[in-house]
């Protein structure tokens, strides 16, 4: 039960002025429970002292600009495992049946793969339970933390203390590219349909549409039928 | 080895093959299914369908899981046709199959947005002040309004919660109602026929407001001027299925398997049955694969094609020979027989208007409207007046009817032709011999004698030749009839227009092709009574010319008899998507239930003045004058053209005046004069000023803009950088000068003003669901439900079904319907108005309405009271008044129940009136009485069910009445249509059943039946139901003083214009690589349009992923571009950038671009403008037609998406070339967020 994926997940939230109160709280949690590795640990302080300095409106439209448009850092997880798949439906239903078993069900608007309210979930398990959930989208955790880095360092700390937790392997040599339009042979080949094959040994995504995401996730554990 | 001890005994093995090898039994564990059956597992599968954008009205499974929408699939339970007929199934598209993805999508609208410097200006000032107050205190700052205004499509949005974007639009909406009038407050949202009750909850709030809604039909150049001027009817046509009944299509400008897919079918089952096909297309279009005959016109030369079909099908069918069925259905059903008066010009005759009963001293007998009876001789050649025409329709009852009798009652038989009286010289223009940027011009003179047959009758005002329509016809079509005199030809390879020889040379088509294709057309309608069927679409409606192209083709149909006949007809299926329970939902939709008229506004003619395309103007109208043009002043640009037909009631004008309409009835008051008289008066003296001379002082801006079901900006707004300098006020890729700037001429009926404004707008609110082109350019964004998250109707042109939207699962985040989000901001602005508004007086201008008695308003000539030609007279010479009380603080109230007008003054439309108490008494019982006594309207499924309850298409006992009421205007009996309906009232949850068929209703011209497809002007043909036009016939001859003068009295053959877009940035920009000129073309596309946008990645992975223009393999080798290079597109509109795919599709000298192609998704800089991409109408913008702005003239009277200016671009040229460098702006902050 650790209060560490709450504050997280706060952080991860979109920012409110109770969040600027609250930043002291977080700080002296993640200190307390000193989950994260030192390294992170400073990342996410200094940001929570940028947070604590900030003008909340300059917050709120670096929060939007950063996660409320486009897809590519989206925290929505399936959104980078399923993409346009059908099976990102089915894979919610999944989630949310997770959730079920363990006696909650999502209260708010958000969608059930929405990352900060995964925090949350994990942060009412048991720790081995939480860390074993979160190593699941450990590569997409990793991508994420690597294209912040690119677009905000601030955010991007804290999806690396994420990312740490789940004790993600570093992204340089997995497996999402960032979509580069003008390589057309990479862009082929992400796109390039496998044939459907009926029988054993295909997956539920023998009938996915995307490829790319659907080779990755089958290097990885599966997230959705935990 | 023994055999023996081979042989197993006492056993088997389990797996041994059998069928002689062809089986096998396995038995690995069979777990794996569990995978699929998993998947195709659902909690419930709710009927659903697209709504917007989508005229396929498909019905759609959507399956849902634990809450989650997981798929769709097609529905297939439509009810069936009729024996001998294919049935509907399948409907449905891979747009529709994909539009699951946007509800979870990264693009999704989560939030309500507010661009951050707005909302904290508005948080301070809010602070200390109520919230009119505190919009006033930041626009009325001009650095506060500014700050946020020069921030559009720069990014910066925050969330904010519903309560306070609420208060904000509604202080926003009071304080512009309160300081310059609520017609400074406008909407735009287009095609209510999909999703009705979602246009309709935004048009309601800004019609209790006394707001103005926008137009789209005209605006997006989907609106055929030609079908009101020949019908008096919007747009009708027969519904897909009808096609499998014709014997002969000719598809003309439309890609049916590319944007009808879902009902393409009909027209393989057509083809299959036995039905010839041609198609008529420049480019290799997806189309083409269904034609016997493939047909390529140099694109925007179809007029001339269809000059010479007509010349041949009168030649072989009217002259050389007689058909009997088309000569009876031309006397009957066309305004061929009709009189024209003939006047001198110079050597000659030009045809003048149509004769009427007035010009007769005694007006042959009549009383009622004389001056609106058209005059044809009967067969002994005695000048009769046949029933049918407008003077019928008001006034009197029991004649307006298409019965072959004269208005005494006695039969007769009209005359067709005047062949064997004296031949006068009549002058026709010709404008084929010039043309501009590459057109073929021919070697004819301007203006071309010709000789026909005339009478000469002596008239009040003296003796005057006269000849009918027909021989007028004849002549337009150069035809040598034997009467001497030149410019006719009895030869097909003649150089003489509108020969199929001089045809070839204008549109590349060979002659034998036009003689072939036109004389099977009018043979095959010859043996079927008519089942000779065009369809046709914006290929060709969207030139500046398009009145010539379709008139041309309705010609050819009326010449076969093939309007009204099932199998037959006019097919233009671009846009319109008939809204068939139109008499139930206007009610709801403009709050007639409360108050009348709403105001309502063309939107070309809006745009055209208020983002100041106007001051950029090339065309002039002497490019466009005919040379036989009346005597009379005809100079004035496009816009004093627009301000002359604003001012005579002709056009809508908003906003209206200068002065708030709130003030009127003070100030008319203080005059001691009814409003009415005072604002004649006030205007006549100056006192009062129209808004539309001045769209540039700000005290005419409009201010608050609401956007829903559009995407405006991105799609529709053709313009597009003027949109974003002047209404907008933001960055911008204009690249010409404007008029000042140029030192060219300047309008005369409107102000100039050196500086052009920057920014009109005060607020721009857009409702959408995803984060759209128009979203990221507006101050405040309302995440709105998807089409799987809300209740709300469908219907289509396509066919008769009337579907429903149903929410299968609730709106995600904050997402909500649009009746709940205007109905929210209606409760807020009911307790925020009372700050300065109460109880006002309104003062309303509208247009000369038609299917009113005032579409009668001038017979003759034109008169200007501004010019003194004419005394100013409300309704009749210049906008009617009328004065309507508002109630700022019951508009929730208001909009939440059905108000007391509906049993007041009852309901209706097109021209017809009937009671609705039971409807309403019904209605109180069904939805409940709210506390004023009223109908409960609180849901967005009590609104569907006032809709359903008033329309006689879902209520049958509505449709007898309505039919009863049309019948005591006709003299004839309609009834019977709907009575064996009239017991079967449709209910929203028998929708949800199964998709159910419409009942026959007056509104429209085709009858549901078991034995007929629906067919326009089918009532017309065999209810006898006159048009709506002057003559009660199809009209082929327009008459009125502006056609004449703009030379479209009759069809002819017009060039496209030159926009002169070209010369002024031409090696202004170059970056090195070879530039080359082509004219620029926007059809719809498959990857995008329709069900979803071109946002959707699924779509956009199956087409390069981003903008795409098309360009010929000459082209792309003579300017050095590859298949996929970046390229360049600009004018001195703009700039744009796309791939380029070269393909054998396109013809050299043009290059498509698929309409509205989004520039959030995949689109770099442009290296002209350092801009983030440019849209499709960033090289685009609108030019005016002046025919288009007649009004109080019959059928060319104004109505809300029937008639007006309509915003043409194809006649645009662009410059193209390779892109030297490809700047994604990624690095760049600023630009960066310039999307």
């Amino acid at each position: 039960m650790a209060r560490t994926y709450r504050a997280l997940a706060a952080l991860l939230s979109y920012p409110t002025a109770e969040l600027l109160t609250a930043t002291a709280e977080i700080a002296a949690i993640l200190k307390e429970e000193a989950l994260l590795p030192a390294t992170s640990h400073a990342a996410v302080a200094g940001f929570l002292r940028e947070v604590e300095a900030a003008d909340l409106y300059d917050l709120q439209e670096r929060y939007v600009a950063l996660f409320d448009r486009g897809r590519a850092v989206s925290l929505h997880l399936f959104e980078h495992v399923h993409g346009e798949s059908r099976d990102r439906g089915q894979a919610m239903v999944d989630l949310l049946a997770l959730y079920a078993e363990h006696g909650l069900e999502v209260a708010g608007g958000e969608l059930p793969d929405f990352l900060p309210l995964f925090l949350e979930f994990l942060s009412l398990l048991p720790a081995a339970e939480a860390r074993a959930l979160l190593a699941e989208p450990a590569a997409i955790l990793a991508v994420l933390t690597e294209r912040l880095a690119r677009r905000d360092g601030g955010y991007a700390a804290v999806m690396q203390a994420v990312a740490a937790l789940a004790q993600a392997p570093r992204a340089g040599a997995s497996a999402i590219p960032d979509d580069d339009p003008d390589d057309l042979a990479a862009l082929d080949a992400a796109w390039e349909e496998a044939a459907v094959r009926f029988g054993p040994g295909e997956s539920i995504d023998g009938c996915g549409t995307d490829r790319l995401r659907t080779r990755l996730r089958a290097t990885q554990r599966d997230a959705t039928t935990a | 080895m023994s055999l023996f001890l081979d042989r197993l005994t006492f056993f088997r093995y389990r797996n041994q093959p059998f069928a002689g090898g062809h089986g096998v039994t396995t038995d690995e564990p069979r777990t794996w299914e569990d995978a699929y059956r998993k998947r195709w597992q659902h909690d419930k599968i709710v009927r659903s369908t697209h709504g917007v954008n989508c005229t396929g009205s498909c019905s759609w499974k959507v399956y849902v899981k634990g809450g989650i929408v997981t798929w769709e699939t097609q529905q297939t339970d439509y009810p069936r046709t009729r024996p001998d007929m294919p049935n509907h199934e399948p409907r449905g598209c891979s747009r529709g199959a994909s539009y699951s993805w946007y509800l979870y999508s990264g693009n999704r609208v989560k939030y309500p947005l507010v661009r951050s410097r707005l909302l904290r200006l508005w948080r301070e000032a809010r602070a200390i002040r109520t919230p009119v107050a505190a919009w006033s205190s930041i626009v009325e700052d001009a650095e506060k309004r500014v700050s946020y205004v020069r921030r559009r499509g720069l990014g910066g949005f925050v969330r904010a919660g519903w309560d306070e974007v609420n208060e904000i639009i509604a202080a926003a909406n009071a304080y512009t109602a309160k300081t310059y009038g609520p017609d400074r407050i406008i909407g735009f949202s287009p095609i209510p026929a999909m999703s009705m009750l979602s246009y309709a909850a935004g048009s309601r709030y800004l019609s209790l407001l006394g707001g103005v809604c926008m137009s789209f039909y005209d605006w997006y150049c989907d609106l055929p001027p030609a079908s009101p001027m020949t019908w008096g009817e919007q747009t009708d046509v027969p519904e897909s299925a009808d096609w499998y009944n014709a014997g002969y299509l000719i598809l003309w400008g439309s890609n049916v398997p590319q944007t009808r897919t879902p009902d393409a079918h009909f027209y393989t089952e057509a083809r299959y049955r036995g039905a010839k096909s041609v198609v008529v297309s420049p480019d290799y279009a997806e189309a083409t694969k269904f034609a016997d005959l493939w047909l390529h016109p140099k694109q925007g030369t179809d007029a001339a094609l269809a000059m010479a079909m007509g010349n041949v099908i009168l030649r072989e069918f009217y002259l050389d020979r007689q058909v009997a069925y088309f000569e009876d259905y031309a006397r009957r059903y066309s305004d061929m027989p009709m009189l024209v008066r003939l006047v001198r010009q110079g050597e000659h005759y030009v045809p003048d208007r149509l004769l009427r009963a007035e010009d007769f001293t005694e007006a042959l007998g009549e009383t009622n409207n004389p001056a609106w009876k058209t005059v044809a001789f009967d067969e002994e050649g005695t000048p009769v007046v046949p029933r049918g025409s407008i003077g019928f329709r008001w006034g009197e009852q029991g004649k307006w009817n298409l019965e072959a009798r004269d208005a005494g009652g006695r039969e007769v038989k009209l005359s067709l032709t005047l062949v064997g009286h004296d031949v006068a010289s009549v002058a026709f223009p010709y404008f084929g011999g010039s043309a501009t940027n590459g057109f073929t011009a021919t070697e004819h003179a301007d203006v071309l004698p010709r000789n026909v047959p005339v009478r000469h009758l002596a008239l009040a005002d003296g003796e005057t030749p006269v000849a009918t329509v027909f021989d007028l016809l004849c002549a337009n079509y150069g035809l040598d009839r034997g009467f001497g005199g030149g410019n006719v030809a009895r030869s097909y390879d003649e150089d003489q227009p509108f020969t199929p020889a001089w045809a070839e040379s204008v549109t590349g088509v060979p002659r034998h092709h036009i003689v072939h294709v036109a004389r099977e057309f009018a043979t095959n309608a010859e043996k079927t009574n008519g089942r000779s069927m065009v369809i046709l679409g914006a290929g060709l409606n969207h030139w500046y010319h398009m009145d010539m192209s379709y008139r041309g083709i309705i010609n050819l149909l009326v010449f076969c008899g093939c309007v009204g006949q099932s199998g037959g007809g006019w097919s233009h299926y671009v846009g319109q998507e008939k809204l068939r329970p139109q008499t139930g939902w206007l009610p709801v939709a403009f709050a007639l239930d409360w108050s009348r008229p709403p105001r309502q506004q063309n939107s070309t003619s809006f745009f055209y003045a208020h983002t100041d395309q106007w001051r950029y103007e090339t065309l002039a109208t002497s490019e466009i004058l005919s040379p036989t043009a009346p005597s009379g002043d005809w100079s004035g640009s496009l816009i004093d053209y627009n301000v002359r037909a604003e001012r005579m009631g002709w056009l809508p004008s908003a906003p209206q005046l200068k002065q708030n309409p709130l003030t009127i009835a003070a100030r008319a008051k203080a005059a001691g004069l009814e409003p009415r008289e005072y604002v004649a008066k006030a205007l006549a003296s100056g006192a009062l000023e129209l808004s539309c001379n001045d769209p540039d002082d700000p005290a005419n801006w409009p201010r608050n803009m609401f956007v829903w079901r559009s995407n405006l900006l991105g799609s529709s707004g053709k313009g597009h950088e003027y949109f974003l300098r002047h209404l907008l006020g933001t960055s911008n890729g204009v690249l010409g000068k404007d008029l000042g700037a140029e030192g060219r001429e300047k309008p005369h009926e409107v102000a100039w003003h050196e500086q052009a404004p920057e920014g009109k707008l005060d607020l721009l609110v857009t409702l959408d669901f995803r984060m759209s082109t128009t979203c990221v350019y507006s101050d405040i964004v309302l995440p709105t439900a998807t089409w799987y998250e809300k209740a709300d109707l469908n219907t289509s042109d396509m066919h008769p079904f009337i579907h429903p939207l149903s929410a299968a699962v609730d709106p995600a985040w904050e997402s909500r319907t649009d009746w709940d989000i205007y109905k929210g901001i209606a409760k807020t602005f009911s307790r925020v108005a009372p700050e300065v508004l109460g109880k006002e007086t309104d003062v309303v201008l509208s247009p000369i309405l038609h299917d009113t008695a005032g579409e009668l308003a001038q017979p003759y000539d034109v008169g200007d009271w501004k010019r003194g030609t004419a005394a100013p007279i409300p309704g009749r010479t210049m906008p009617s008044v009328t004065v309507v009380e508002r109630d700022y603080a019951a508009i929730h109230e208001r909009f939440t129940s059905v108000g007391p007008l509906m049993e007041k003054l009852g309901n209706g439309g097109k021209g017809i009136g009937w009671n609705t108490q039971h409807e309403m008494a019904f209605l109180r019982e069904l939805n409940g009485r709210a506390a004023n006594g009223q109908p409960i309207m609180e849901t967005d499924i009590d609104a569907i069910e006032v809709v359903l309850s008033l329309a006689p298409e879902t209520n049958g006992e509505v449709a007898v009445k309505a039919w009863e009421a049309l019948g005591k205007i006709t003299g004839r009996e309609h009834a019977h249509l709907a009575r064996p309906k009239e017991d079967e009232k449709i209910r929203y949850r028998d929708l949800q059943a199964q998709p159910r068929k419409i009942i026959s209703s007056p509104t429209w011209s085709g009858i549901e039946s078991e034995k007929v497809c629906y067919n326009a002007g089918y009532t017309n043909v065999h209810e006898l139901i006159p048009w709506r036009t002057l003559t009660g016939r199809q009209q082929l001859y327009q008459d009125h003083a502006w056609m004449r003068a703009f030379g479209e009295a009759f069809v002819t053959w017009r060039p496209p214009v030159d926009t002169k877009a070209i010369a002024p940035v031409r090696g202004k920009h170059g970056n090195g690589h070879k530039e080359i000129v082509l004219n620029f073309i926007t059809p719809h596309q498959k990857w995008g349009i329709h069900s979803t946008y071109t946002d959707n990645l699924l779509m956009l992975t199956l087409n390069r992923g981003g903008p795409v223009i098309w360009i010929s393999e000459d082209d792309a080798r003579e300017a050095g571009i590859a298949d996929n290079d970046w390229v360049e597109a600009y004018n001195a509109n703009g700039a744009l950038v796309a791939r380029a795919v070269v393909s054998q599709r396109v013809n050299p000298g043009m290059t498509l671009m698929y309409h509205a192609q989004e520039k959030i998704v995949n689109v770099p800089g442009s290296e002209v403008t350092g801009q983030r991409g440019g849209i499709h109408n960033s090289v685009t913008r609108a030019v005016l037609k002046p025919t288009h702005m007649i009004g109080g003239y019959a059928q060319q009277a104004y109505g809300f998406n029937y008639y007006g200016t309509v915003g043409s671009n194809r006649d645009e040229f662009i410059i193209v070339r390779r892109m030297s460098k490809v700047d994604w702006l990624d690095d760049e902050p600023a630009a960066k967020e310039t999307v």
